[in-house]
């Protein structure tokens, strides 16, 4: 076991979950990083300098819903002929940690419930015959890797601090581990450095309720959250807590601009929509944190008209550093990469598309009841008729045997072979990923198409369950804008707003739109189909993803591309079609090679109209 | 075996007995504790069109609850659960599971299956706040409706009817957070109950029929998925609800919430009074409400409005003349003008606007725009 002071690298990690150590009431931890960094390790090295005691519950993916929240201890209770009461893992971690690797991987109903008691402090147990609240007051502590998708917005929002994303240790991070592994380190230094952090920490927390921070500073963070978009206003709490547990780290009694900054890089910029503005909202800012000396009312000296280089002028002298410093945070925290070598991933796994009926699945705990079979108690919902009514004949002779042995019975003798279990059936759904070429040979009247399709396949999607993803590709690389998702309102505020012009970095689309899918099979999707609006003329390869000088590539190496990615998609059963939009006299048929790559159905629709898109679809 | 069977057999005996007690004990201090350490509603700042939606509820149960959508963060259940301690008492049958009245009390029990007969006299009464209920979303339908007491059943072999959440809602308000992502067939359940006002349990060999009229209240981000029609048409009004970008509004947030973080007794104890306001308030509006009337003119505008945007079915004009009655009550107003239902007229069409995919203005702005045109002609006219 690796101890919390031995782990290399991370400091920023490392960092949050010191201050969440602090300040509990932070929420949680969530810690985003690729394959190996250490990021699991160095989450259960948590529990090394939280007080003793303190229960830290680790959350395996594929908990039930009855161990989650809790329940009847069906076994227990038939075996006792007394309810007994099964605690779930969430009121396990009471005052204590919760801990998920892989977060982005849970189902979503797990997180649902999850933010639902992180939202009361408690978890309500309403479920076969129970009636109970079980307090469930915990910190979430989740790492996970951004290339397994993203973890739902609803719940980062009740996590105070969200790591911003690092790809690697550097050289000198590897150096030290290797020595680490090696040996070279004193099991007593450990003991000595995790004590001596533990005793830290503690003197932080009697100091936390006597660090003040100013209502201008305060104004500060507020005005940071409200220029980046950041949604909500939860967020105010979360960043004023992370700067007051900084200060109380360094024993200080109040809050000062480094607590500040490193709040923002903890709490806000990770959830940043936009990048703040370089007119008047960054004035303000600028003025307003830290606390200039003479403070005036600011809403009214708004003025959104003022010319750029004067408000620049005028901040010269004071806190230039600050939007240079926030834009520095953000791309430190959109920072991401790719896999370099995409055309060595295997074709091994073949997987027939699976026919028949649009996505039921059978196996789900949801849905509706279909009927009852034997079964583990522990492997569904007990069927309570079906399972008294195969008990019933029985009755007479085991209470006679029970007699026998002089045991006393209750009015039933259930036994665990009598168990039925219900069966459910629940619609899976569909995945649509729509990909839209928003390159410029894309003219205006062909995004609205798409954005009208979308829209429609949305309304639809209710209906039969279905999911749309949005991607969209232009200039360097396709980016998604919409992951998976039923909701309209969200697909149609991205539609909005989707610019349009440069290359067509088709590969890049169609390895997002892959990604995607893969994404979407590992919770629970199992059939995806692209729906691809485009010319099919790529001309970015995939390499100008990941390294922007890259450029142009022959046609041939691009053709190879989007050829060996094709038939990728196609080997893991994922449908297409791709609808060309081109208009007739220019098309050189670039778009029916594609579609034949990806073994999909082409339409050419040069005036296409929404429903026929959708209707396309849906054949 | 035997012996170790035994042995689990006496811990989990003992385990059930001290959780048993533990729960039972805890169970109504617990609710009780929970809703008087909420968050004070008079406290919270800005998000008015949800506290006027849930207020306006309060006063007209009948205008058919509330459905708040809006960003994460912004204090959506924190309002509807601070909502308990603004809600006036009602009279309820002594200890009745299903908080019946008097009058629903005799009529479902006096004589039946040779029960005798009782008097409005015999009964006794109990005053009681109105229940809050929350309907997490892992219930299962058995506890939502009620289903057979398992204990009693395992233990006695009695078939017993141990009533769901529905039945603790009667007469109170059920509240469904992140209702957009409720099991599919928990949301028919709730259809179902909600039409008729009754909620039938006919499975597992019971049938039973109990009262369960609520205000349904339901809250969810719509990023996180949308709702289904049918139940996005039950309810009366829709609020909407925004990330406050005030930075002095935001400001006095953040002030109220770390000095009741920092002591909630007395941040409660000091905001006292203006609850207590709030709540008169209520009941005041609730005694005026009888005594509001509406002239026609007015009807035959609220109905030209609806015409106007093209709203299907009765229940837009309903809705609106029951919440412009309420919202006139609250003002102290005893005539329902186009002013009243101007200030409500938002709340109670937006979400039975058709959707169009493609549309970009605001359902708000549309509403306030026929608004406007309709009254423009009643002026004409006049």
């Amino acid at each position: 076991m690796i101890a919390f002071t031995d782990i290399v690298g991370m400091d920023l990690a490392k960092q949050a979950l010191m201050l969440l150590a602090v300040d509990p009431s932070l929420g949680g931890v969530v810690i985003p990083s690729a394959v190996g960094s250490g990021k699991s390790t160095l989450a259960r090295a948590f529990a090394d300098i939280l007080p003793e005691g303190t229960p830290f519950v680790e959350l395996p993916l594929n908990v039930t819903e009855d161990r989650l929240i809790g329940g009847v201890d069906l076994e227990a209770t038939l075996a006792s002929g007394q309810r007994v009461v099964q605690h779930g893992v969430l009121s396990k971690a009471h005052k204590g940690v919760l801990y998920v690797d892989s977060l982005s991987l849970l189902d979503s109903s797990a997180v649902s419930h999850i933010m639902d008691a992180m939202s009361r402090g408690a978890v309500i147990v309403e479920r076969e015959g129970l009636s109970e609240v079980h307090p469930a007051d915990f910190m979430l502590v989740g790492t996970y890797d951004p290339s397994d998708g993203e973890v739902r917005m609803g719940l980062l929002d009740r996590i105070g601090i969200i790591v911003p994303f690092t790809a690697q240790n550097d050289y000198r991070a590897r150096k030290q581990i290797v020595s680490l592994v090696m040996g070279t380190r004193d099991a007593e230094d450990t003991e000595d450095e995790l004590r001596m952090l533990r005793g830290i920490i503690g003197a932080a927390r009697e100091q936390l309720p006597h660090v003040s921070i100013t209502k201008e500073q305060i104004k500060g963070l507020i005005q940071t959250a409200i220029s980046l978009g950041v949604e909500g206003n939860r967020v105010d709490i979360f960043a004023i807590r992370a700067a007051l547990a900084n200060a109380a780290l360094s024993q200080r009694t109040e809050v000062d601009e480094e607590d500040l900054k490193l709040a923002m890089k903890l709490v806000l910029v990770p959830r940043a929509t936009r990048m703040p503005e370089r007119e008047p909202d960054e004035e303000e800012m600028q003025q307003e944190e830290p606390p200039p000396p003479e403070e005036e009312p600011q809403d009214e000296a708004e003025d959104e008209n003022a010319p750029p280089d004067e408000s620049d002028s005028d901040a010269d002298e004071e806190q230039e550093d600050n939007p240079d410093m926030i834009e520095e945070l953000m791309m430190d925290a959109v920072e991401t990469e790719l896999p370099d070598n995409i055309l060595n991933i295997s074709l091994a796994s073949k997987k027939k598309a699976k026919s028949g009926s649009r996505g039921e699945a059978l196996n789900s705990k949801r849905g509706r009841f279909v009927r009852s079979q034997p079964g583990e108690i522990k492997s569904g919902k007990v069927a309570l008729i079906p399972t008294l009514i195969s008990a019933a004949p029985w009755q007479a002779s085991r209470k006679a045997e029970k007699a026998k042995k002089g045991i006393k019975t209750g009015a039933l003798v259930i036994s665990t072979e009598d168990v039925k279990i219900k069966r459910f059936r629940d619609k899976s759904g569909t995945l649509f990923i729509f990909m839209v070429d928003a390159s410029g040979s894309m003219a205006l009247n062909r995004m609205r198409q798409a954005k009208g399709a979308v829209s429609s396949l949305l309304q639809n999607a209710y209906v039969h369950r279905d999911q749309v993803a949005l991607i969209s590709f232009r200039g360097k690389q396709a980016q998604v804008l919409l992951p998976p998702s039923q909701s309209v309102d969200r697909a149609k505020r991205e539609l909005d707003v989707l610019p349009t012009g440069g290359g067509t970095p088709l590969a890049s689309a169609l390895f997002t739109g892959w990604e995607t899918a893969k994404q979407a099979r590992t919770k629970g999707i199992t059939q995806v189909m692209f729906v691809m609006i485009t010319d099919g003329r790529g001309n970015i390869p995939l390499a100008a993803a990941a390294d922007p000088t890259a450029g142009k590539a022959p046609k041939e190496e691009l053709e190879k591309e989007v050829e060996a990615l094709a038939l990728s998609i196609q080997s893991d059963g994922i449908a297409s079609i791709v609808v060309d939009t081109q208009m007739n006299y220019l098309s050189r048929g670039e778009a029916p090679k594609l579609a034949q790559k990806l073994g999909g159905r082409y339409f050419y629709l040069p005036n296409a109209k929404a429903e026929q898109i959708v209707e396309a679809a849906l054949s | 075996m035997t012996q170790t069977a035994k042995a689990a057999k006496k811990t989990t005996s003992a385990k059930a007995t001290t959780e048993g007690k533990a729960s039972t004990a805890a169970r109504k201090p617990a609710a009780k504790k929970k809703s008087a350490m909420a968050f004070p509603f008079t406290s919270i700042v800005g998000q008015e069109e949800m506290k006027l939606s849930l207020i306006l509820n309060i006063i007209d149960p009948r205008i058919g609850g509330v459905l708040v959508m809006g960003h994460r963060g912004t204090g959506k259940s924190t309002t509807v659960r601070a909502l308990a301690e603004v809600l006036p008492l009602i009279d309820r049958v002594k200890g009745d599971i299903y908080n019946r009245t008097v009058q629903q009390y005799i009529e479902m029990e006096s004589g039946a299956k040779g029960a005798p007969v009782l008097k409005t006299s015999e009964v006794k009464t109990e005053k009681i706040p109105v229940p809050v209920i929350d309907l997490p979303l892992g219930a299962t339908e058995d506890r939502v409706c009620g289903t057979i007491d398992i204990e009693k059943a395992l233990t006695s072999g009695v078939k017993a009817f141990e009533p769901g959440l529905l039945a603790q809602a009667n007469r109170g308000f059920l509240y469904i957070d992140e209702v957009n992502l409720l099991d599919d067939h928990l949301v028919d359940v709730l259809l179902d109950v909600a039409a008729s006002g009754k909620n039938v349990v006919e499975r597992e060999g019971i049938s039973i029929r109990h009262p369960a009229r609520f205000v349904l209240v339901g809250s969810g981000n719509p990023e996180e998925g949308e709702l289904r029609p049918q139940l996005l048409d039950r309810f009366g009004l829709h609020a909407r609800i925004i990330t406050i970008n005030d930075v002095e509004k935001r400001v006095e947030i953040v002030k109220l919430r770390r000095e009741y973080d920092e002591n909630p007794e007395a941040f409660i104890k000091k905001v006292a009074r203006q609850q207590q306001k709030l709540q008169k308030e209520i009941v005041a509006a609730q005694k005026l409400l009888p005594k509001v009337e509406m002239d026609d003119s007015v009807l035959t505008d609220i109905a030209r409005l609806c015409m106007a945007l093209g709203i299907d079915g009765h229940r837009g004009e309903l809705t609106i003349t029951r919440t412009a009655h309420a919202y006139a009550a609250l003002q102290g107003d005893t005539t329902v003008t186009m002013e009243h239902v101007r200030a409500i007229a938002g709340l109670c069409l937006r979400h039975r606007l058709r959707k169009d995919p493609l549309e970009t203005v605001d359902a708000g702005e549309k509403i306030e725009r026929e608004l406007a045109k309709v009254l423009g002609e009643a002026e004409a006219v006049a």
